[in-house]
């Protein structure tokens, strides 16, 4: 019988004690394996997260008050001087048109001849709304006005129609953008889900990438054609921005946008890029001397955005300790169970050194018999963990970020729409599709993470089993042998 | 050849120091069946463990074939005992969870012997004690005390050891089985030239060992050996 088989007989010696020690284990190897697919996916987002909004500052135009509007437009010129800035790597402009269609246009004139124009939730403010401008579409929205909308647009149709029993359904317009490269309003490359890009985005085109929900709403796919002041497009792709209200809208061209909206040159906002995290604070001061406090505010999605990376970073750093902890709790009930193991086998220790096992031996029975119990104890905790992990790290991540998320949404709500957030409906939350990336934190367990962890483990078992059963077969035989 | 040289042990037990190892001193020729009688507790099993290099004795010296154990490292010790000794001892001291076989095969495997011809050597020894071959596989904790004992010695035999040390072999044992075991020993110490030494409170069979020793307050005394003296006499 070869020390590995011992060691397994051994390990079932006593089955019932065995599957305790089997079933703790499990539990202190899963939530350890869980703590760390967590850490993974949270240390995965934060990385994304800077590398997609941390560098990235927004710039429009001065004195924009929502979605009333306000200030000088941005220019193509503003552009070129954005671009000279130092670190800055690229500039991409935007010009976002708010489109309706003819029933709702109608339905809305009739409102706002009656109760002085829409509160709605918050206003009509998305991005760059203090310079989109409004444009007829065969398009419906994809997104319903819900209860809050209607119920304010009954009450702000009361108070300025007297006998007016019921007020016309407010809804939600879609926001076209034409962008000069293939991004979105936070900078970050669209996600497209079908058919491809516009191609040159400096050029006019007739093609468009929709939302899916709103090609969804209105039946379109890929090749599909639909209006926009008159005029046909075709849907060149599908992309899925993550959110309700970044799927209800479509890219164009940047050209195409500016000749829909007659103001060629304009821009609504522009996305500037730099070069890395470390020059955004320089290149945000630079950037707004250059282009003037008076003509251009320059705003840092990141500085919105710190809060609650910040609050993922501790996330991070939390399932980071929680992994170490559970780790160090699965060494020590491995070295308790080790002594107890050791304790109680003594006399076997002692005759064992009797008949000439050298240490080594007895070292190497005792390390593969706790590394038997351990990989039964790995195998049921990986498969704790593998159930356990996606919802450890989502609980992690709400409780930590929703006061960041809150108090960032609080802030926004004095921004213009413009700023990058998306969507930027409602109350123009400068996070816009935010909250939801922050909080998309997708928990897998990869198989070199669950292989790191496993390895640890197994390490602090070899440790754990190794030290009583060297310092036992250290004493002189008898007096295992006597003591007993 | 086994020199003792000025052997003692003492413990201490509170304020009371115990020596029950007090300046011994003998040899033994290799091929030797030798034997010690003793009240309990008068240091049998504390000698015997002595000469095993299972302990370290206070002051004094044991030489196997002129080399000293007293100086030994741990790591040659526990070579020496793989090599130069066999163990029986009086609790048996097996492994309960392996069979006969396997715990016959263990000291074996510590050899470095490779897995098929310790296991026919391990049958062997064990036919050689009288276990039942349908037993060789039980484990341990299924057989009665004496075929735990034939066990035992088969053990104790499995790396043909130049110093067979034990302590109450036929302690667990009928009669009929005892003397089996007596005359396996014999024949080990004459034919295969090994050198035994027993603890026994059996006089049948202290009488039957080529040198008798007492023990009795630490101090070993020889009795002469009846049988060799009887071989000896002129008629």
């Amino acid at each position: 019988m070869s020390v590995l088989a011992r060691s397994i007989g051994n390990a079932f010696r006593n089955k019932v004690r065995t599957a305790a020690v089997v079933a703790v284990l499990a539990v202190a190897i899963g939530l350890a394996l869980a703590m760390l697919v967590a850490n993974q996916a949270v240390a995965g987002k934060v990385a994304e997260l800077n590398a997609s909004v941390g560098t990235v500052l927004t710039v429009n135009p001065a004195g924009g008050q929502g979605f009333e509007g306000g200030g000088e437009p941005l220019t193509a010129e503003q552009a070129a001087t954005a671009a000279a800035v130092p670190n800055v790597s690229t500039v991409v402009g935007t010009k976002a048109l708010r489109l309706r269609n003819a029933a709702e246009v109608a339905a809305q004139t009739g409102t706002q001849a009656g109760a002085g124009g829409p509160g709605g939730q918050g206003g009509a403010a998305g991005p760059g709304s203090q310079s989109a401008t409004a444009v007829t579409t065969s398009l419906t929205a994809a997104v319903d006005a819900g209860t809050l909308g209607n119920r304010n647009q009954a009450a702000t149709g009361s108070t300025g129609t007297s006998g007016s029993s019921t007020a016309p359904a407010f809804s939600v317009p879609v926001t076209a953008t034409g962008i000069g490269a293939e991004v979105d309003t936070t900078g970050k490359a669209l996600a497209l889900t079908q058919g491809t890009g516009l191609g040159d985005y400096t050029a006019a085109s007739t093609g468009a990438l929709l939302g899916t929900t709103l090609a969804e709403k209105n039946g379109l796919s890929v090749g599909s054609t639909f209006t926009i002041k008159d005029q046909s497009f075709t849907v060149a792709g599908l992309f899925d921005a993550g959110t309700a209200f970044g799927n209800n809208a479509l890219y164009l061209t940047l050209p195409t946008a500016q000749t829909l909206a007659d103001l060629p040159g304009e821009l609504s906002t522009m996305v500037v890029t730099v070069n890395s995290m470390e020059n955004v604070d320089a290149a945000k001061t630079a950037l707004q001397a250059a282009l003037g406090t008076d003509k251009a505010d320059v705003s840092q999605g990141q500085r919105n955005l710190q809060t609650a990376v910040s609050s993922l970073g501790s996330v991070k750093n939390i399932s980071f300790i929680a992994f170490v902890a559970a780790l160090a709790t699965a060494g020590l009930i491995i070295l308790l169970i080790m002594v107890m193991l050791v304790r109680e086998r003594r006399r076997e220790i002692g005759v064992l050194k009797a008949i000439g096992a050298p240490n080594r031996t007895i070292g190497l029975q005792f390390v593969l018999e706790a590394l038997v119990l351990v990989a039964m104890g790995s195998v049921v905790g990986a498969a704790v963990a593998s159930f356990a992990s996606g919802g450890i790290a989502s609980a992690l991540i709400s409780s930590n970020t929703a006061t960041a998320a809150a108090t960032t949404g609080r802030r926004g709500q004095g921004f213009p729409g413009g700023v990058p957030g998306g969507a930027g409906f409602p109350g123009g939350n400068p996070l816009g599709g935010a909250n939801q990336l922050l909080t998309s934190v997708t928990a897998s367990a990869s198989p070199g993470v669950i292989a790191g962890g496993i390895a640890a483990v197994f390490g602090v078992a070899i440790i754990g089993a190794l030290v009583p059963a060297l310092l036992t077969a250290r004493i002189r035989p008898i007096e295992v042998l006597r003591g007993e | 050849m086994i020199e003792v040289k000025n052997l003692v042990r003492t413990f201490k037990s509170g304020d009371r120091t115990i020596t029950p190892v007090n300046d011994v001193s003998f040899e033994l020729e290799q091929g030797t069946l030798a034997s010690i009688v003793g009240k309990s507790g008068s240091g049998k099993s504390t000698l015997l463990s002595l000469l095993g290099a299972l302990d370290k004795p206070t002051s004094g010296d044991v030489l196997v074939n002129g080399v000293s154990l007293a100086g030994m490292p741990d790591g040659q010790l526990t070579e020496y005992r793989r090599r130069d000794i066999g163990f029986v001892f009086q609790q048996f001291n097996l492994i309960p969870n392996l069979s006969a076989l396997d715990n016959v095969m263990l000291p074996m495997e510590f050899a470095g012997i490779r897995k098929a011809a310790r296991q026919e050597r391990a049958r062997h020894l064990l036919e050689q004690v009288q276990l039942d071959p349908d037993k060789h596989v039980r484990r341990i904790n299924r057989l009665s005390g004496g075929e735990q004992q034939r066990v035992a010695i088969a053990r104790a035999l499995a790396n043909a050891p130049k110093l067979i040390l034990a302590d109450e072999p036929t302690g667990n044992l009928d009669e009929q089985t005892g003397e089996h075991i007596i005359e396996l020993l014999s024949s080990l110490s004459r034919n295969h030239n090994t050198t035994i030494l027993v603890v026994t409170h059996d006089r049948s069979l202290a009488n039957k060992t080529d040198r008798r020793f007492r023990l009795q307050q630490g101090q070993l005394t020889e009795e002469a050996a009846r049988s060799r003296i009887a071989a000896a006499s002129p008629a």
